[in-house]
């Protein structure tokens, strides 16, 4: 029972949180977001109270419509139904208070004005949202930890986040939690909401799903080494006149030995994201149908299951090499300033981005993420170097070798043949890959004109070498 | 016999093997894939419909080798790896049977077939012969009677003695000055006849070339490689060890350039003497159209009027062939005949033949040349083979 409440509180909590949020991003200034949960050890059950405070944009009061939280869930109490509002936006002269009551389905009866406060010629905005639960609020503190960590992975420089946990009056019992964009290494204030994504991912990677506060040593080395794909695709829906675009980034990164130390390494499950409209969202059924439909095969990877836990969403492969990790961030948005739009991108736009995600890792990584038909081509690769180098180099026409090694970009004289067929390997390798992007319509052979007749290896083709095979004995 | 290049073409050659190494190089370091097409060229086809144009000696289609499917890429493996030893014996000006390619790399090519086939898939990419890429075919084929010629400064005097067996040079090429006095060609399956005739003395009583192919195998050689052969056949000629190996008459490619050659300068007819069996159609056929595996160079390798003599399945009756020596066709026997009837070239040009291979289908019998002597040792040198050629001159 007490689970089923605080998944109520819980899902409230967040909406709130994620409303706030949203109006940090679409204000063009740096913003606050704090969030403060205060337990009273007073009574029992405990009350906690909660206020969330942004410096975005005004609200709009609409978005207190659509919520909606019972005040008991099976008799037990959770809240007074009360929500405490206080808002501003940049050009009001007042600061306007209104008590809302989720519970009142008459509209005009929800929300109740308040005496406004003045702002005495101050020009700015922000957001105070205060409510009251019962019960621990030690439940609610991981989902907004989540939150903010996720959110982190959108990368959106303007807003920073914080969340102080109180439990009585002193100090000692207040924790608090900050959350920013790192802006110092990436240029994210300029950056495209794609760029932003691949760099919030890979720190969220890097970080152990931002966790820590810094890069995790015992299980990765360095960003650059960081394999990151990214994909994106519009999708224009002409009835409604909404278009919609989904992004989506890869991350793969080759774990260090020293990973078996880190208690937070994963088992080699991929872990999925998915944001809708700059929000973490629990990863739809269509984009689970579409992970569980895509052509992972032609990448050599094996799906073995798509494991759904209350919109987690984790991906299991079968043969997986060890030390080696995938994670998965979908965004799908509006491309306008659609607040009520409620509909997805469906599964083939999102298998689409997914799809030039990965093909762009390939592109990025020669020899990567090969289907197995183009890997056990490419078993042949050594061989076949060798055997150019070898024709090459056993050439008693210097001006040929020279010809042959300047077109692969080395000067004749300090060269190496290590060097050269290991040239002529990621070569070969680079060629596999992208044989294997190119569209198949010019590899399709013409049909045959005439009737190609079988024609029968006669038995004795091995006769004519069994007599050779004989013969040379004899010499 | 020219081939297709002269061999004093070396450096052209080496020349194309550059240009190609030159080509895939770029190919690879402009990120594009290396396309190597290789024409296809087929003697026969088993296409009922008999509008095949196998006839002709231009290529039908042609592979395009990428590194998009494995087993192109392995065949252009192979190929490379074969490439590079032929631009190392060319550059040394030394030669390399096939054999001796294998054994280059036995780990690799894990097959004789294996470099057999990139050796031909570089003839086809050149346009050019075995020989012009150094590879000398190992031969085993013996020549007698009336025929004088040079191969590589040394004299090769048949005609002085007519009854013994001299061996078929291998650098074919380098034969010149045949001369000859002969009225036809003899080429006998087994080296047993060719035996057989030599002590018949057949080239005195008879003007004629006779050619085989060496059956005899160095016994120890055979001991200390193989362990999987059924037919043993034995007879010791008491010439060392030597044992002859039943049913082993096909014609090596030596052997068959040698007899194009002498066709081409002396312009005879020829004629053969096989079993009469699958096995030995199966010789007379390549004889004539050439092999498969060889298909490419087939010019050089065919005798295109070449003249099945015996033994026909109908000869058992003319000849009193015993019964005892009627063996019965097995299975696979039958098998084979029935492909061989398929194919294209005895519909279009040889139904007469055709008709003997029907017949030996419906008897459901086999027998050897050899059964023809039973009643008189000389049978085949007195009778048989002299009367069978009298009647085919005296034919239409």
């Amino acid at each position: 029972m007490a689970m089923e409440i605080t998944a109520v509180a819980q899902k409230l909590l967040l909406q709130l949180v994620s409303s706030a949020f949203q109006r940090c991003r679409l204000s063009e200034d740096l913003c606050r977001l704090s969030v403060l949960l205060d337990q009273s050890t007073a009574t029992d059950p405990p009350i906690t109270s909660i206020s969330i405070a942004d410096t975005g944009i005004g609200c709009i009061l609409e978005q207190f419509q659509d919520l909606r939280c019972p005040r008991d869930f099976n008799g037990a109490k959770i809240w007074d139904g009360l929500l405490s509002v206080k808002t501003t936006c940049f050009t009001d002269d007042e600061v306007y208070f209104y008590h809302i009551n989720l519970d009142e389905y008459i509209s005009n009866k929800r929300l109740k004005r308040q005496p406004s406060q003045s702002k005495n010629g101050v020009k700015f905005s922000g957001t105070e949202v205060s409510l009251s639960v019962f019960g621990s609020m030690d439940v609610l503190v991981a989902p907004i930890l989540g939150f903010f960590q996720k959110i982190l992975v959108l990368h959106i420089p303007n807003v920073t986040m914080d969340l102080m946990v109180k439990q009585g009056a002193s100090p000692g019992t207040q924790t608090q939690y900050f959350f920013a964009v790192n802006a110092e290494k990436t240029p994210c204030f300029t950056a495209s909401n794609l760029e932003r994504l691949k760099f919030g991912l890979e720190d969220y990677v890097l970080r152990h799903e931002n966790c820590l506060a810094t890069m995790c040593d015992h299980c990765f080395s360095e960003r650059e080494h960081l394999k990151v794909g990214n994909g994106t695709i519009c999708h224009e829906d002409k009835h409604k006149r909404v278009g919609g675009t989904v992004e989506v980034v890869i991350v793969i990164s080759d774990l260090l030995e020293t990973t078996q130390h880190c208690s937070r390494s994963c088992d080699g499950k991929t872990k999925v994201l998915y944001f809708d409209n700059f929000s973490p969202s629990p990863v739809p059924h269509f984009v689970l149908s579409a992970l569980k439909k895509m052509d992972w095969k032609s990448y050599g990877l094996i799906l073995a299951n798509v494991n759904d836990q209350d919109g987690h969403v984790f991906l299991e492969w079968e043969n997986f090499p060890s030390f080696v990790q995938i994670e998965i961030a979908l965004h799908w948005y509006h491309n306008q300033h659609a607040t009520r739009q409620k509909n997805g991108p469906g599964i083939n736009l999102v298998k689409k981005g997914i799809k030039n995600a990965l093909d762009d890792l390939k592109a990025k990584h020669e020899g990567f993420l090969l289907s197995s038909h183009a890997r056990k081509i490419c078993s042949y690769v050594p061989d076949l170097a060798r055997s150019i180098a070898g024709l090459i180099f056993s050439s008693t026409d210097l001006d040929f070798q020279g010809d042959c090694l300047s077109v692969l970009g080395f000067q004749p004289q300090e060269v190496e043949r290590e060097a050269v067929e290991d040239c002529i390997q990621r070569k070969i390798v680079t060629v596999i890959g992208m044989n294997e992007r190119k569209p198949q319509k010019d590899q399709e052979a013409a049909p045959f004109l005439f009737f190609d007749g079988n024609s029968e290896t006669s038995y004795f083709e091995e006769e004519e070498v069994e007599g050779e095979y004989y013969s040379t004995s004899l010499e | 016999m020219e081939g297709k290049i002269s061999s004093s073409e070396d450096t052209n050659l080496l020349q194309r093997i550059k240009e190609f190494t030159r080509s895939v190089v770029e190919d690879l370091a402009e990120g594009r894939s290396p396309k190597i097409s290789i024409n296809r060229f087929r003697n026969y086809c088993m296409n009922p419909e008999s509008d095949c144009f196998c006839s002709s000696d231009k290529p039908k289609g042609q592979d395009i080798l990428t590194l998009k499917r494995e087993p192109q890429t392995y065949r252009i493996d192979m190929l490379l790896r074969v490439m590079l030893i032929f631009q190392q014996l060319l550059q040394e000006n030394r030669h390399a049977s096939k054999r001796d390619i294998y054994y280059m790399h036995p780990s690799a090519f894990k097959a004789q077939s294996v470099v057999d086939r990139a050796i031909g898939d570089i003839c086809i990419l050149f346009q050019c012969s075995r020989y012009n890429l150094n590879v000398v075919s190992v031969g085993n084929g013996l020549v007698m009677g009336w025929l004088k010629f040079r191969e590589a400064g040394r004299k090769f005097d048949c005609l002085n003695s007519l009854n013994t067996a001299f061996p078929v040079p291998v650098l074919v090429e380098e034969v010149e000055d045949i001369v000859s006095l002969a009225e036809y060609i003899l080429v006998v399956e087994k080296e047993t006849v060719f035996q057989r005739l030599a002590n018949d003395m057949f080239c005195k009583m008879n003007r004629c070339i006779v050619i085989t192919v060496s059956t005899a195998v160095d016994l120890f050689f055979l001991i200390s490689v193989l362990t999987s052969f059924a037919f043993l056949s034995s007879n010791f000629f008491g010439k060392g060890m030597i044992v002859f190996w039943q049913g082993r008459g096909y014609p090596d490619v030596s052997t068959r350039r040698f007899l194009r050659l002498l066709i081409e300068k002396l312009q005879l007819p020829v004629h053969c003497l096989v079993d009469c069996d699958p096995y030995g159609f199966e010789i007379l056929a390549t004889y004539r159209f050439g092999s498969m595996q060889m298909a490419y160079d087939i010019e050089s390798l065919r005798a295109p009027d070449m003249k099945w003599l015996g033994a026909f399945p109908s000869d058992s009756e003319i000849y009193n062939v015993p019964k005892q020596c009627l063996l019965p066709l097995t299975e696979e026997d039958k098998k084979r005949t029935e492909a061989l009837l398929l194919r294209c070239y005895l519909k279009r040009e040889l139904p007469q033949w055709r008709l003997e291979l029907e017949t030996m289908l419906e008897r459901g019998v086999k027998f050897e040349i050899e059964a023809l002597s039973v009643h008189s040792l000389s049978f085949l040198s007195e009778v048989y083979i002299p009367s069978k050629i009298r009647r085919d001159l005296n034919s239409p």
